[in-house]
């Protein structure tokens, strides 16, 4: 019986080493170990070996048993890792085929400038306001201390609307507005103060060219408190150089003249090619005019802006800087359009680029 | 406007030390702005004064020489053979000769070469003897035939330099540069030299130089302007001003015997660095003079005017005159003219005219400095098409002191540069009364609004240099306005910038007004950007469309233009309409990029301009600027996209918590397909449209696929609109999935079933559309519709019997109010 038994123990180490899949390896094991299988039939004959001889054989039979399970286990894990491992042939893909995308959105590059302004800007206090594009003469001009014989108000340089004249007096003809500045009257005649606004809307001006879009967007901070004055205005930009077009950029501003703000700037910001030198090398920075970047208009609010809201120019004080969307967006990401009006022909393989 | 200094002529008027880039450096951050500095005009490296010394025939050619010329040690040897073909040449003439290296223009045409050594039929030849064109200088020394070389020692009699000598040195370019500086439109006293001049003193606090009074003496007969009535100057000039609203003053001086000839090469050179040609002494005086002034003048030749009257008037309905640039202009009435007897001779302040000006032969001359309504020489200007460096001038609105101190330099260089005399006094008709106006300000003023502390005497001082006369009462600064500044400073707010430039924008320190928002954003403006992400997220690209269409476009998608709002004066007829709707441009952009890509996902918010409450008629009233977005779907073989715009608005729904929407047939709109257009309401408000747009206009657009679409009416949805939401806790017992299919009459519609379902059981948590389907296995007339019920119960696990009670709920349902029998 004894010698059955290791015989068995030859044999089921012997089969299980040479099993190559898993199916032969569970079909040993039923064979062998199983409830039916061949150690059990053998164990059933111990009722015939002497009372002596049986648990020696007993145990034996159990260690058989033990180590036949063992080995399945040893065996198993063997094929496991085999077969795993064998997928690197089997089941290899080419990975630099493209994947699956999702549907891709875009959102147009004036949106994402809009949101990076207004971002700025939200984060010191200004809230943002649309007022009316096509809006009345007394908002577009008058207002704004510009007098009727002012040029932007011919023909020539302004859309006007066939309409007729507002049935209020002094409100004047229908306009397309051609800048954000129309929102400062409107603002201004709610007297909620301090006005820290921000507008940003389409404005309109006769010229269209390579660097002219007959429809454009507009930048207008309009701040308007007691004691405003130039080192905010220098604050803000400054603020608003570094946050848009990053660190040690700085603006500066230059005497400019504009009718609704006195004084008015102009408002650089340092190159970041050549750090505000105009230098690169040794040569002449081909991305800037000698250190600097036009980007638009500033000033402080004309006392006949404020007073033609009825706000009191004695009390209260404002500064108010602009420019267009368009320009900025173009000269963070060095996005030169050959012709701005791309911007507006609704091409997708222009759009999907942004 | 822009002007181009000289820096070296910019010299003669302020004491600069300086050198020409910190001069720009400061001067742009408190003044004027210079925009670029470049090199005096000419590149003249490698060509120097040369002196003939011999002459001799050329062996081989006959209209050539062989010339030795001395050129100093410039180059090494004094003498040096060079072949010309200068029909002008002389022993011992000054010339301007290249030596290899040097760039040159062949006969003043084509591209600038660089000159080699060369043999010329033979003969050696190691440079060249340059006409005035093939080295730039065409324009100030005209030739008669084309074979004349730059004689320089009758060009510039009293040049004294020596053989060697570099060109550029002998005409005083060596050293200079050229800059182009911004004026803003309010300083036209910035036109000229002397107002450059005058800034550059106040800013880098150096002596200004200009001293008309002394400088240029005023004639006598200035002064006795308002009695020169008498006989004897009414025989010799006169001068009336009939439109006396656009011209406040006139001064018109006669001058006799004068010799037109080319100006001297100081002239020419300042001329030529400002970029302007010179023509003849005459006018060119006048050139110069407005120059360094900033006030325009005219010379007329006398002999050619009709009478010795002039008149300042409007044009006459139908006249006509050939102006100095050889065009004939037809006059409206309100362009303003100088007019002799009998016809116009000059466009007032913009340009004269061919066959009154100065030239060969002439020899009595008027001079004109004036002072013209800037509005009417803009708008006259603008309405023949012509600009001038006058008019340019004249519309940002000059002084009408500017004439005087203008007109006595002219005569003084008349006098000097073409002789002749004045015939007696200069006639000066003023139409208005000039009085310096005065504005005053408190120190704490300009310095609340300025954010630093200035003292006194530091503003005084700043004003003072500017021209300004000030008076000082305690705290209040009065300032007297100088002439020159007249158009410019209006009030006490004005003198702000004036001390606050000089002082130094950059000096003032920088502090943010950082603080909370008093308000918040216009919801509109947020609510956009929400659903604009939503969009983006989804696939879908934005659009950005001009808001003025052309009727066209408008009418081929069935958009009647004759009610909606017009430009009155549109750039072109593409862009004239304010648009109604969105949707023309999205299907036009859907054409335009159809062929781009299989599947297009297109969206635009944005505004559209609406009548107020359904008036009609002419417009008196704002438009509605009713924000709209709008989105298109096309998919190539997509027989049902409007699946997918409806898909997205239904998603938009959700993601903004609006609930129990109300689907409604289109009607009457037929912009839409007749049988695919559906609107979504909420309380009566009107969200949304959605569909696929009418092939009647698709096909109109030439678009190939079928187009869903979708109209979003922002304001009434953000209404509803939510961003926080409600949380109900998902059931802690298993919810089934059973699939429910039916067979109900075609016309029987899908949502009406869907709430029928959930309305059978409870237990029916969730109805969703899976298929519908007709044709072969389904009656006639007949559809069959499917979908997955999700049910479960709050209380327990529900088992099978219970669920299958459940469905034969749902089916008993459809069965009752719709006819239905299980598929």
């Amino acid at each position: 019986m004894k010698d059955q038994l290791e015989a068995l123990r030859l044999e089921i180490e012997r089969d299980i080493k040479q099993a190559g899949t898993l199916e032969d390896l569970d079909e040993l094991e039923i064979k062998y170990l199983g409830r039916k299988g061949q150690l059990t039939a053998m164990l059933k004959g111990l009722a015939t070996v002497s009372a002596e001889d049986r648990p020696v054989l007993g145990s034996l039979a159990n260690e058989i048993k033990q180590a036949g399970l063992d080995l399945l286990s040893k065996r198993r894990t063997e094929l496991a890792d085999s077969r795993f491992a064998s997928l690197v042939d089997s089941e290899r893909a080419d990975m630099t085929e493209p994947g699956n995308r999702p549907a891709e959105g875009h959102l147009h590059l004036v949106t994402q400038a809009i949101r990076e302004i207004t971002t700025i800007f939200e984060r010191i206090g200004f809230y943002r306001t649309r007022y009316p594009e096509v809006d009345w003469d007394w908002y577009a001009f008058e207002s704004l201390n510009m007098p009727p014989e002012h040029p932007a108000r011919d023909d020539w340089e302004t859309f006007f609307m066939d309409a007729v004249s507002s049935a209020k007096q002094k409100q004047g003809r229908m306009v397309l507005t051609p800048h954000t500045s129309n929102g400062q009257a409107h603002e201004l005649e709610r007297h909620e103060f301090p006005v820290r606004m921000l507008g940003i809307g389409k404005c309109y001006r006769r010229q269209s060219d390579a660097t002219h879009a007959p429809m454009f967007h507009q930048f207008e901070g309009l701040y308007v408190d007691q004691g405003v004055n130039l080192s905010h205005l220098r604050g803000i930009l400054d603020y608003f150089a570094e946050q848009f077009f990053g660190p040690g950029r700085v603006s500066r501003i230059r005497p400019h003249h504009f009718r609704f703000t006195e004084p008015s700037f102009e408002v650089d910001i340092s190159c970041g090619v050549c750090g505000a030198t105009g230098v690169v090398d040794g040569k002449k920075c081909k991305v800037c005019k000698r250190g600097w970047l036009e980007i638009g208009g500033a000033g402080m609010v004309h006392p006949n802006v404020l007073k033609a809201s009825g706000v009191d120019p004695k009390k209260y004080s404002g500064l108010a800087f602009g420019w267009g969307i368009e320009r900025v967006a173009m000269m963070k990401e060095g996005t030169q359009l050959d012709d701005i009006r791309i911007l507006y022909q609704n091409d997708v393989r222009f759009l999907k680029q942004f | 406007m822009n002007l181009l200094v000289s820096y070296d002529w910019l010299k003669e008027y302020v004491g600069l030390k300086q050198k020409p880039e910190e001069f720009a450096a400061k001067i742009s951050l408190c003044g004027p702005s210079v925009e670029k500095i470049l090199p005096a005009a000419i590149d003249l490296d490698g060509i120097y004064v040369g002196k003939i010394i011999t002459i001799a025939n050329h062996p081989k050619a006959d209209n050539l020489k062989l010339v030795d010329v001395d050129l100093g040690r410039a180059t090494g040897d004094e003498r040096r053979r060079v072949v010309c073909g200068g029909s002008n040449l002389y022993e011992g003439q000054i010339v301007a000769v290249a030596v290899p290296g040097a760039k040159v223009r062949w006969h003043g045409e084509g591209d600038l070469i660089e000159l080699q050594p060369t043999e010329i039929r033979g003969e050696k030849s190691d440079g060249m003897i340059c006409a005035a064109g093939e080295i730039g200088l065409g324009e100030a020394f005209p030739v008669k035939d084309d074979h004349e070389i730059l004689d320089l020692g009758k060009e510039i009699p009293g040049m004294r330099v020596n053989p060697g000598t570099p060109l550029a040195q002998a005409l005083g370019l060596a050293d200079d540069v050229l800059m182009d500086i911004e004026v803003t439109s309010n300083r036209p006293d910035c036109m000229g030299m002397v107002g450059i001049a005058r800034e550059a003193s106040a800013i880098l606090k150096v002596p200004f130089k200009y001293r008309p009074a002394s400088h240029v003496p005023r004639p006598a007969s200035l002064k006795k302007q308002k009695r020169g009535t008498s006989d004897e100057r009414r025989a010799t000039l006169n001068v009336v001003i009939d439109a006396k609203d656009a011209c406040s003053r006139y001064i018109g001086t006669r001058m006799e015997g004068v010799k037109v000839g080319p100006s001297p090469w100081w002239l020419k050179r300042r001329l030529l660095s400002a970029g302007i040609r010179p023509i003849n002494n005459l006018v060119d005086i006048t050139n110069y003079v407005m120059y360094e002034t900033g006030q325009p003048m005219h010379v007329f030749d006398a002999d050619k005017l009709a009478g010795n009257t002039i008149h300042v008037r409007y044009a006459k309905q139908g006249e006509k005159m050939m102006a100095l640039d050889g065009k004939t202009y037809v006059l409206p009435d309100s362009v303003l003219v100088i007019a002799d007897e009998e016809k116009p001779v000059a466009i007032a302040g913009v340009m004269g005219g061919e066959d009154t000006g100065s030239g060969e032969g002439t020899v009595n001359i008027v001079l004109e400095a004036a002072t013209f309504d800037p509005v009417v020489v803009r708008r006259g200007s603008r309405k023949i098409l012509l600009q001038s460096d006058s008019q340019l001038r004249f519309e940002k609105g000059l002084s009408q002191m500017g004439p005087e101190s203008a007109m006595a330099r002219a005569i003084e260089l008349v006098k000097e540069l073409a002789g002749g005399e004045s015939a007696g006094a200069p006639v000066d008709v003023q139409t208005k009364k000039y009085k310096p106006q005065s504005f005053s300000i408190a120190v704490d003023e300009v310095n609340a609004l300025i954010g630093v502390e200035l003292k006194k005497t530091h503003m005084v001082e700043v004003l003072k240099s500017l021209g300004f006369k000030v008076k000082t009462v305690g705290d209040k600064l009065s300032a007297e306005v100088p002439w020159w500044r007249d158009h410019d400073i209006e009030a006490g707010r004005d003198l702000v910038e004036e001390i606050a430039r000089v002082y130094g924008y950059g000096k003032i320190p920088a502090k943010v007004p950082m603080d909370i928002a008093p308000r918040k954003s216009d919801a509109i403006i947020i609510w956009e950007d929400r659903i604009k992400d939503l969009l983006a997220g989804a696939g879908y690209t934005e659009l950005y469309g001009y808001s003025f269409v052309s009727k066209d476009l408008l009418s081929k998608a069935g958009f009647d233009a004759q009610d909606l709002l017009h430009v009155q004066n549109p750039l072109t007829v593409e862009l004239e309409v304010m648009r109604p709707s969105l949707i023309p441009q999205l299907l036009e952009a859907v054409a335009g990029n159809q062929e781009r890509s299989d599947t297009l996902r297109l969206f635009e918010c944005s505004n559209v301009y609406l009548r107020q409450g359904g008036k009609k008629g002419n417009w008196s009233e704002l438009p509605d600027e009713s924000p709209q977005c709008v989105i298109g779907y096309i998919e190539h073989q997509n027989d049902s996209p409007w699946r997918e715009a409806k898909g997205m608005v239904e998603y938009i729904f959700d993601s903004f918590d609006i609930k129990e929407v109300k689907w409604k047939k289109v009607s009457q709109d037929d912009l839409w397909h007749p049988g695919r257009g559906v609107q979504a309401y909420k309380d009566d408000f009107l969200l949304a449209t959605v569909g696929e747009i009418s092939p009647k206009y698709t096909e109109a657009f030439k678009i190939e696929s079928r187009v869903g679409a979708a109209q979003l009416e922002m304001r009434n949805m953000i209404k509803f609109a939510k961003t926080h939401k409600s949380y109900s806790p998902p059931f802690p017992y298993p919810e089934s999935k059973r699939d429910l299919a039916i067979v109900v009459d075609q016309d029987t519609e899908y949502r009406d079933i869907e709430l029928a379902v959930l309305r059978a059981d409870e237990k029916i948590l969730l109805v969703q559309w899976f298929d519908t389907y007709a044709g072969k296995g389904v009656t006639e007339g007949k559809k069959s519709l499917a979908m997955h019920l999700t049910i479960g119960s709050a209380e327990k696990t529900l088992t099978s019997e219970e669920i299958d009670g459940v469905v034969n709920n749902a089916l008993m349902a459809c069965k009752e109010k719709f006819g239905a029998e299980l598929r």
